[in-house]
């Protein structure tokens, strides 16, 4: 079983906002990065693959299985993190985790004292008190007790500070030193990705760009330079999005090749960072 | 193993690893039969991605100096150095070729090519 | 599931501090023991709707290893077990302040909540959190304002039905509203699960 999570044809339509015919892999063992802006339809996806929401049509399969017929099963071996609270802010720690634990048959009281421990989480103040990070750090070390295989967080580091985003991305590599250990997340923050994420997921107003390996978008996506006289309809071709100004042109490719061989050495190719490829996409995917 | 990892270089960050331990191995600092860190721990040393340690042992593999055995890690693979050695030797003296035939194109001494490649020799250090 | 019925009562732990006074109020207004083994048992099960529209409760529970039926199941169990509790801790203080009560109070003021509690129940998830608070309290007054008045015009207008009940012996009656309150409470949980299980979170 490679794939821990497989979305086959997913849609979900609803009055302003649709995701539209989504196909998903999530690989076993590597860590995926989900990107996209606000309101591309992160949430909505997540929401689908933890059976908060369920598809109009096509298949969320985890682990091979299927939501109507193996949830408890499913969800045993899911950690999750939201970006909100949602645990009972009115209780401490203790209350939530005696409220949590015996949801899980493989619990691990040791584990979660650990972690408790590590991210200094006092267990015996109301949740409502705790800071942002700390309320993630508690989140996190709940989802972390019962020796979860997939780690599904819904845009962790939003709203934490650089040093605490750095820690969490610590954890989540010492995490992935277990190899059946698969961590999947939203965020809009790609320098968390650069580091961490073996695979990126990009999802634009409800469509899935692309999901390939970082290697892979490293080879394809190019920011190209150049002088505006070398744009013509065929050359433009090449490009995804052009931004045009009086000194020349600046663009977005997905094929660094096919531009080496158009262009050679009439133009500056530099490699395109995740937050290119978002800036110029947010017109939209032109569909070739 | 000591490895250094430059986020701002050209050079993707697989292909640094790769020849990090590539030269490590030619200098015989990495002995045939030694362990070499698995790739999940050796991503978290770095702070780097998996899939890139993946793909640095992948083409050390590849190119046989290491070996990976299923449940028990990877090694340096027993390498015939004078092999190596003889084969970049080979390469070299075919590149100089190349310099000298373009050097004699534009009339660059034999004196001014050594300064030159002193230069560079020394600054590459 | 156990663990579903139970995290009420983590929950509610300094709510549960004022369920004595509580009772204890009734007591002294010498309300009648029925209403009072009533409002007992409602209680623990509809502050638990209170807690639960408070924090993203669905997104949690339903992210756990529950299904969706059971979350539901462990509502409607969850209410008789807590009206059980609550009876017996009501019989325990109405004994002590040396009220005497009836077998029958029990069987009403019980009924009465399982009742309500059909009625009810399914009103929490159609309506969006919020309002649930004052649907309970609107359902309340409801039901134990108007709803005697109705039930007292129907009585003596529809003579044939209530000449129809008085003939009717006592266990015959007890019988016939056990099976009615059960078959309303089944009939509830079902509807409620088909609610739930089609709801987005």
């Amino acid at each position: 079983m490679e794939n821990v999570v497989e979305l086959t044809n997913v849609t979900k339509t609803f009055k302003d906002f649709s995701i539209k015919n989504m196909d998903l892999q999530v690989k076993q063992g590597f860590v995926t990065g989900f990107i996209g802006a606000n309101g591309a339809g992160k949430s909505t996806t997540i929401k689908m693959i933890m059976n908060l929401l369920r598809p109009d049509a096509g298949e969320v399969k985890l682990f091979g299985l299927d939501y109507k017929t193996h949830e408890k099963a499913m969800k045993e071996r899911i950690g999750f993190v939201y970006d909100g609270n949602v645990f009972f802010d009115g209780l401490n720690l203790k209350d939530i985790k005696r409220i949590v634990a015996p949801a899980y048959k493989q619990w691990d009281d040791t584990l979660f004292y650990r972690y408790v421990e590590q991210f200094e989480l006092p267990l015996t103040k109301a949740m409502k008190t705790f800071s942002k990070g700390m309320q993630m750090k508690a989140s996190l070390a709940i989802a972390l007790s019962h020796h979860a295989e997939l780690i599904i967080m819904d845009e962790p580091t939003a709203g934490l500070d650089p040093i605490f985003r750095r820690e969490l991305l610590d954890l989540l590599q010492e995490l992935m030193m277990d190899g059946d250990r698969t961590i999947f997340f939203s965020t809009h923050i790609t320098t968390d990705l650069d580091r961490i994420a073996d695979y990126i997921a990009f999802i634009q107003s409800g469509e899935l760009v692309f999901n390939q390996s970082i290697h892979e978008v490293a080879e394809n996506y190019a920011l190209v330079k150049g002088g505006l006289e070398l744009l013509d309809r065929d050359t433009e071709k090449a490009f995804i999005h052009i931004h045009r100004a009086p000194t020349g042109f600046e663009a977005l490719a997905d094929n660094m090749k096919a531009v080496k061989s158009i262009f050679g050495d009439t133009v500056v190719i530099e490699r395109a960072s995740l937050e290119d490829i978002m800036y110029y996409m947010k017109g939209g995917v032109p569909h070739v | 193993m000591k490895i250094i990892i430059s986020n701002s270089s050209k050079e993707p960050i697989y292909e640094q690893i790769t020849s990090q331990i590539k030269s490590a191995i030619l200098a015989g600092e990495l002995q045939e039969g030694t362990a070499i860190p698995s790739m999940r721990k050796l991503a978290k040393d770095l702070k780097i991605s998996v899939i890139t340690t993946k793909r640095a042992y992948e083409e050390l593999e590849k190119a046989g100096f290491i070996y990976s055995i299923v449940g028990k890690g990877s090694f340096i693979a027993e390498q015939n150095l004078e092999v190596i050695k003889e084969k970049k030797l080979k390469v070299i003296e075919e590149q100089l070729g190349a310099v000298v035939t373009n050097s004699r194109e534009i009339g660059l001494s034999l004196n001014e090519l050594q300064q030159l490649l002193k230069i560079i020799y020394e600054g590459e250090g | 599931m156990f663990n579903l019925i139970r995290r009420d009562v983590i929950l509610q732990k300094k709510m549960l501090l004022t369920f004595i006074p509580f009772i204890g109020f009734f007591i002294f207004m010498d309300s009648h023991p029925a209403l009072i083994f009533l409002v007992a048992s409602i209680f623990i099960p509809f502050n638990a709707y209170a807690y639960d529209e408070k924090a993203e409760t669905n997104i949690l529970l339903n992210s756990l290893p529950y299904t969706r039926k059971e979350i539901i199941a462990s509502r409607y169990l969850g209410a008789i077990v807590y009206m059980a509790l609550s009876i017996a801790v009501t019989s325990l203080a109405l004994f002590i302040f040396n009220k005497p009560f009836a077998l029958s109070d029990i069987a009403i003021g019980g009924g009465l909540f399982l009742l309500f509690t059909a009625c009810t129940f399914p009103l929490f998830y159609i309506f969006k959190p919020g309002y649930i608070s004052s649907v309970v309290l609107i359902s309340f007054i409801f039901l134990a304002g108007i709803g005697p008045p109705i039930v007292i015009f129907l009585a003596e207008n529809l003579t044939a039905i209530t000449d129809f009940i008085a003939s009717l012996s006592i266990p015959v009656i007890y019988t016939g509203a056990a099976v009615v309150i059960m078959t309303l409470y089944a009939v509830s949980w079902g509807v409620t699960t088909i609610i739930y299980q089609r709801k987005a979170f």
